[in-house]
């Protein structure tokens, strides 16, 4: 046999070892409850969950399933107030809470084959105690810090439980949105990251590959698919190989998609908040008028309508205007480059003003970037672009290492955030003021909690120049009912989801 | 061998010991990305020490060795998966890919150089090369889409993405194959043409062999060396995973794998991929000398 019969051989031979290994996987799904024929959901995503222990879980995609897997203490009504969920709670005193579970709670879910005789049970007060008490023992835990300012947890019966806290904090019921885990399960250092087990309306069935969900009531099948391509997510939607997307297209991505008459998209407003970061150390951007010419060179209203999705609107301040402390409209700064171009003179500066802007790699950040550099031109504003990837961004951005810089806020609850972000003792790493904002006047009124002046002040004296809420939307096949987009981009709706045969 | 075996050593350390202090220098903090811009600096100081990241990068490559010589990977700083079963999950789903892109590009490249060599000169070599500089000039980030449109969107035949079916793997081996294919195409071609001008050939020819007896084994075999040289090159890479394919077309593979753990600063799985990487890499070479014996009686190893 020549070498050259070998080699095709040998090529033959390892074709069919490949195919070989790609046979077709089954699947162990079966149903928990009640035979289940509905047809399986598959819901791509643009980033799978990287941690399902909510001790640890700080990403956006993990925190929104873990809503669904464990039961929280507390969650928050439409204008972000805190409101009972398992518990209901009574301030006794500055330092003490006492939080009662109700009959809301649902049984832990163990699935088969756990290896062990454990029988469904609710959750007691007991299980509340022990997931909070190893959250501050940790100390690799995102959440451990939000923790420190708890005394101790003592259990006075099986419903109740107290909360004794260091300090006074009048928001501590809105920070106990953590699942909570069965006691026994975490005093034996159960591994919730890949077998997560909670009382929430959904359990997971497997992780192989894609996540496979089950909920609990009706034996619905979900699974969550990773798909980080923008495109290709469109595509695989378009094409019937999944049945919803969410969030994370361009626009002009929507536009095709509502286009389809097999598709239903559905639009909502966003409550995070884009903003463009200062650096208040710098010679020019510490002026007032330089940080106003900047407020009047962007043209937020056309980047809104030109750019981003149905419902963005106008950003005035971190918290959106139906947040329970926001509740005022603040007047936007318009688009108005000769005003800017005079207030930039007004200020001392030689115009064009050159400044460095830096964002991250995500092509939609990168666009905006560009449009916003081309508008400021108008006003004499010469900006550089400068993009970087996540973690180095991030850290020059935590180090002061810049002029501009573009992110967003997410998933923010209370208005504390404004004395993390703004307070004069707030600079990293201690708190969130990346600009080193100091203001005397910002920090008395932080200290009185008086959330409208406090937001006025902000607006005034503009240590960030305020973008936009961006808009949120879910685009899925027609089968699919009972889902909407949440203003957070929660994936609560997948409690209630239902599809028929398409 | 012993040279062999020594340089193998050498080129895995040099790796090693360049990975771990490039990922150090770089910004971005592991601890920073774990606890949030929350956490308190004592909390930061005892994570950072509970990881040994408050040591000299001298102690912390040290340890990392003696982890590495009782083949103790480690865990994922963000996941907590042990960095082993992440590997178990993600390599193979390269070597497959790998494989069928090999396979692709090798059926496809090599006929079609040798009959662009048998036919150089006329329109159907110039149609050969044409097409092949297009292929080779088509970057995946755009075939990748274009194959995903044409055989997912518009025919149909075809998953536009994922690993669920057998058939998930055609178009992104397609993908990388096509651009393998154009390579070894222009090589084949390239280097056919030189090897059927040589004398033996003539001497083939003269004792009575068909032309393809003397094209297949007599000229394709002398013309293999350069060949298996971009075969080897083009396999290690494939293996060091091509991360815009996996990511376009959802393929759990090692060059996800990678970026992603670069991109959270997950330093324990970012060594571990690059490791494997090198390691495949120098059994890809080990491997091509290998053929070159083959291919070659004359070549020795070590010589």
């Amino acid at each position: 046999m020549c070498l050259i019969q070998r080699l095709l051989i040998g090529l033959l031979m390892c074709s069919m070892l490949i195919f070989s290994a790609c046979k077709p996987t089954t699947s162990s799904f079966a149903p928990i409850n009640k035979a289940s024929s509905r047809p399986e959901i598959v819901f791509a995503i643009s980033q799978a969950p990287l941690n399902l222990d909510p001790r640890y879980a700080s990403d956006a995609a993990s925190e929104r399933l873990n809503r669904l897997l464990y039961q929280s203490l507390v969650d928050f009504d439409i204008h972000t107030k805190p409101q009972p969920s398992l518990a209901t709670w009574q301030q006794l005193s500055p330092l003490s809470y006492r939080f009662t579970l109700n009959e809301k709670r649902r049984p832990f879910y163990y699935p088969p084959g756990a290896g062990r005789k454990a029988k469904a049970r609710k959750l007691t007060a007991y299980d509340v105690k022990a997931t909070y008490d190893s959250i501050t023992a940790f100390t690799d835990s995102p959440h451990s810090a939000e923790f420190s300012n708890l005394k101790n947890i003592v259990v006075f019966d099986e419903r109740t439980v107290l909360f004794h806290l260091i300090l006074p904090d009048r928001h501590f019921p809105a920070k106990l949105v953590l699942g909570i885990l069965p006691a026994e399960l975490v005093k034996i250092k159960h591994d919730f990251a890949h077998n997560p087990i909670g009382s929430g309306p959904l359990v997971l069935h497997d992780s192989h590959n894609k996540l496979r969900l089950q909920r609990l009531d009706d034996g619905q099948r979900i699974s969550l698919i990773e798909v980080k391509d923008p495109t290709v997510r469109m595509l695989k939607l378009v094409h019937a190989e999944v049945d919803m997307i969410q969030g994370d297209l361009p626009p002009e991505s929507l536009s095709y998609l509502q286009s389809k008459p097999t598709l239903t998209v559905k639009t909502s407003v966003g409550v995070n908040f884009s903003y463009l970061g200062l650096n208040m150390q710098d010679p020019q951007l510490k002026k007032l008028k330089v940080r106003q010419a900047l407020a009047h060179a962007i043209d937020r209203q056309a980047i809104i309508d030109k750019v981003m999705l149905r419902h963005s609107r106008l950003g005035g301040a971190i918290l959106p205007p139906e947040h329970y402390a926001q509740r005022q409209t603040l007047d936007a700064y318009a688009y108005d480059p000769p005003l800017a171009r005079r207030l930039l003179q007004e200020a001392g500066v030689r115009l064009p003003l050159k400044l460095v802007y830096k964002t991250s790699t995500d092509a939609q950040r990168l666009r905006l970037a560009t449009i916003m550099q081309a508008q400021m031109r108008v006003a004499g504003i010469d900006l550089e672009i400068r993009s970087l990837d996540w973690a180095t961004f991030f850290a020059e951005i935590k180090q002061g290492n810049f002029q501009l810089y573009g992110l967003t806020w997410v998933g923010v609850k209370t208005p504390e955030i404004y004395g993390q972000a703004f307070a004069s003792d707030s600079l990293p790493p201690k708190g969130f003021n990346r600009g080193r904002y100091q203001d005397a006047e910002l920090d008395k009124l932080l200290s009185t909690a008086d959330w409208r002046a406090v937001t006025q002040r902000i607006h005034q004296q503009l240590p960030y120049i305020p973008l936009w809420y961006e808009g949120q939307f879910a685009a899925m096949q027609k089968g699919i009912q009972n889902y909407s987009p949440k203003a957070d981009g929660n994936w609560d709706d997948l409690a209630t989801i239902s599809a028929y045969a398409h | 061998m012993i040279k062999r075996v020594l340089s193998f050593c050498t080129v895995v350390f040099g790796v090693l010991s360049l990975t771990f202090l490039l990922i150090h220098l770089v910004p971005g903090d592991p601890v920073e990305v774990m606890l949030g811009e929350s956490a308190s600096t004592a909390d930061r100081e005892v994570l950072r020490a509970e990881l040994g990241l408050n040591q000299s990068v001298a102690s912390q490559f040290g340890l990392y060795l003696s982890r590495l010589a009782h083949a103790d990977f480690g865990v994922s700083i963000h996941s907590k998966t042990p960095i082993i079963d992440l590997i178990k999950n993600r390599y193979p789903a390269t070597l497959k890919l790998a494989l069928l892109a090999l396979l692709i590009g090798v059926g496809v490249g090599v006929p079609l150089g040798i009959y662009a060599a048998l036919k150089a000169g006329h329109w159907q070599d110039l149609l050969v090369t044409i097409v092949s500089v297009r292929l080779s000039a088509m970057p995946a980030f755009w075939l990748g889409p274009m194959l995903m449109l044409i055989f997912a969107v518009w025919l149909a035949i075809l998953p536009v993405s994922g690993m669920d079916s057998p058939s998930s793997i055609i178009l992104p081996a397609l993908t990388l194959g096509f651009g393998l294919s154009a390579i070894l195409t222009r090589m084949t071609r390239t280097s056919l043409l030189e090897v059927l001008n040589e004398d033996f050939i003539r001497t083939a020819r003269a004792k009575g062999l068909t032309e393809r007896q003397v094209i297949l084994r007599h000229a394709l075999r002398a013309a293999l060396l350069p060949i298996i040289t971009i075969v080897g090159l083009q396999m290690g890479s494939l293996l060091a995973g091509t991360v815009i394919t996996e990511t376009i077309f959802s393929w759990d593979g090692i060059g996800r794998l990678l970026v992603e753990s670069i991109e959270k600063r997950d330093y324990p799985v970012t060594q571990a991929c690059v490791l494997l990487v090198a390691l495949s890499y120098v059994v890809v070479n080990v491997l091509t000398d290998l053929l070159y014996r083959l291919a070659d009686p004359r070549i020795r190893l070590g010589h």
